[in-house]
């Protein structure tokens, strides 16, 4: 937990009492009532009009088929590079319910995995956390699949003027739900004779896997339940066709380096660590059925 | 006389032919106003309503028997542009903010930023900005414990780099711009483009120069860096605005040598102050979130419409 000396609460109450003043000099200029955002005050003859006119419907009881690719960001060990779908159904144009879900089609292992592969040293002190520095990318966590549903809300949506001459119609797409994700870890092993001076592991098979060798390579496989959430950019350009740029967070834990985190001599399930694990999607959105309707 | 008498009778005739005709046009009765006044309106509405008169076709054209120029049918609908809302051409932009650094797995950095722009059009700016990260914390506090995993677990150091300042002169540019509606307030927003060049001043926190005598001690060091980002802008007057921003700011850094001491040349203990660094530089990329205000300056302008 980052700690605030004196001095420095000092500055922010500084900078926070100018950020005051600046607001309250706004709010107390002549006139200030009349300048928070733009009131929709229409008098003359298009008083009381709708403000859209033939508005297009997107979304309104249509489906949405998007195939996706996406990668993951901020990883600690390995990134996942992702391909897969996503369809959506719309009850109305500014809410959907949906469902998604992708295969990791490759794997890019960070640079700091690359590092303790090649640099990495091993004594019996750590013995169980790196059997053999060589083989340190077989025993990281990875993710294999992702899946989810989600409840898509669509409060902003608008036409963009790009270079004064392409214009499309767009929207934003706030959505949150729940994430089923094919989790791949080092298997459970306990180190021996100490958890400070490991010589062999105790694995499912093997109780004197020499060295922690086999151990290293071990895998096991789990489903991991996961709340997800996100944004999403979409832009239309004809009736049944558009693209989607998406954010997507998905928190939950996993042993990313396959190592004793809780340094009690073993590895199981409580050395898994919360990440925020979160992607990026570019989506190509196909609408069905593919006549877009309009508002009169 | 026969001549005289005749031209007598016409005289007469048309003396009391002509007080009939005077009478007529002083007397206006409502029927006949009615019907003068009807007749040109219908004319009127004819020629004024294009889609009245173009759904009417060859059957409205019962009058004239010669045959009408040719028109081409135009079936266009004119629609009300709003003005755009807030004017950048020529004005000056002040923009505090917060910056939070998204990819560095050892070291959490935040930065107070402000920026400033003019605009030169109205979608083209240049101007600078300043982001201060050094301002009171430990950067020891900020360490992820994923630096103290590594060291355990791998037995490797992990060299880092704590950041003082940068600075950069940037041009912005303005692709796209609109406008949403919640509730009853519409707000105008525009999307931006944005790059440019500076300096970020950076030194290696001790990581493998501890234990020497003397320990290592690093100076800032200046490094030229540039910049690329995207923002979002939402004018919540015509001259405040909330901002959010990616930034990718990006230079050639030099961490702390990772080569044992006993390797190094120099006297025996703590080397050679000039070995400390590594000898080659390494690419740094801080992606970053900025958020802020922004206030444009002077606070009205006005539209210079076509004449």
């Amino acid at each position: 937990m980052m700690k605030l000396v004196p001095k420095t609460l000092l500055r922010i109450g500084i900078l926070l009492a100018l950020a005051l003043c600046l607001v309250l000099g706004d709010g107390l200029r002549e006139g200030a009532g009349t300048a928070s955002a733009q009131d929709v005050q229409v008098s003359g003859p298009l008083a009381g009009a709708t403000s859209v006119k033939k508005l297009r419907l997107w979304r309104a009881m249509r489906l949405h088929v998007e195939p996706f690719f996406a990668f993951t960001i901020g990883d600690e060990y390995a990134r996942s590079l992702i391909v897969g779908g996503e369809a959506r159904f719309h009850f109305v144009d500014w809410f959907g319910i949906g469902g998604w879900g992708g295969y990791s089609v490759g794997q890019l292992d960070m640079n700091l995995t690359e590092e303790i592969q090649s640099k990495g040293f091993t004594t019996n002190a750590n013995r169980l956390d790196l059997p053999e520095k060589d083989n340190f990318p077989q025993q990281i966590g990875r993710i294999n699949w992702w899946s989810g549903v989600e409840l898509h809300f669509m409060p902003f949506r608008g036409k963009l003027a790009m270079f004064q001459k392409v214009f499309f119609d767009a929207d934003l797409d706030f959505f949150v739900g729940a994430a089923f994700v094919g989790v791949e870890e080092r298997a459970d092993a306990i180190g021996r004779p100490s958890p400070s001076d490991v010589a062999f592991c105790e694995i499912a098979g093997n109780a004197m896997d020499t060295g922690c060798l086999e151990s290293q390579l071990a895998r096991s496989k789990r489903t991991a339940i996961a709340p997800s959430f996100g944004i999403s950019f979409n832009a239309f350009f004809h009736d049944f066709l558009g693209i989607a740029l998406r954010w997507r967070g998905i928190p939950f834990k996993y042993n990313t380096g396959g190592t004793d985190n809780n340094k009690d001599g073993q590895i199981d399930s409580n050395d898994r660590i919360r990440q925020f694990n979160n992607m990026f999607t570019f989506g190509l959105i196909f609408v069905l059925p593919p006549k877009t309707k309009t508002t009169d | 006389m026969r001549e005289l008498g005749g031209i007598a009778l016409l005289m007469a005739a048309l003396l009391t032919a002509f007080p009939t005709v005077v009478q007529a046009q002083m007397e206006f009765s409502l029927d006949e106003v009615d019907e003068e006044d009807a007749e040109p309106a219908k004319d009127s509405k004819r020629q004024g309503d294009l889609i009245e008169e173009l759904a009417a076709g060859d059957d409205a054209d019962s009058g004239p028997t010669e045959p009408a120029p040719q028109r081409e049918e135009i079936a266009e609908e004119i629609y009300a542009v709003q003005q755009i809302y807030a004017l950048r051409l020529k004005r000056h932009e002040l923009a505090p903010s917060v910056a939070f650094t998204l990819n560095d797995p050892y070291l959490k950095h935040y930065g107070l930023g402000l920026a400033y722009n003019y605009w030169f059009t109205n979608v083209l700016a240049v101007g600078a900005n300043f982001i201060w990260y050094d301002w009171g914390t430990n950067p020891l506090e900020r360490g992820t414990d994923l630096v103290e995993r590594i060291q355990n677990q791998s037995r490797l150091g992990v060299p880092i780099n704590d950041w003082q300042t940068g600075a950069w002169v940037n041009f912005t540019y303005v692709p796209f711009y609109g406008k949403f509606k919640v509730r009853k307030k519409i707000f105008q927003w525009d999307a931006y483009l944005i790059g440019g060049v500076g300096f970020m001043r950076t030194k290696p926190i001790t990581v493998f120069g501890v234990a020497t005598d003397p320990p290592r001690v690093f100076d800032w060091q200046t490094n030229v860096a540039f910049n690329v980002g995207a923002g979002l802008r939402i004018f919540l007057t015509r001259y405040l605005t909330f901002f959010t921003e990616f930034r990718a700011y990006m230079w050639p850094d030099q961490f702390e040598n990772i080569t044992p001491e006993s390797q190094l040349p120099g006297p025996i203990g703590a080397g050679d102050p000039s070995t400390w660094l590594q000898p080659g530089s390494s690419f740094v990329a801080n992606t970053s979130i900025q958020i802020g205000f922004t206030l444009f300056l002077p606070i009205k302008f006005e539209y210079r419409l076509p004449k």
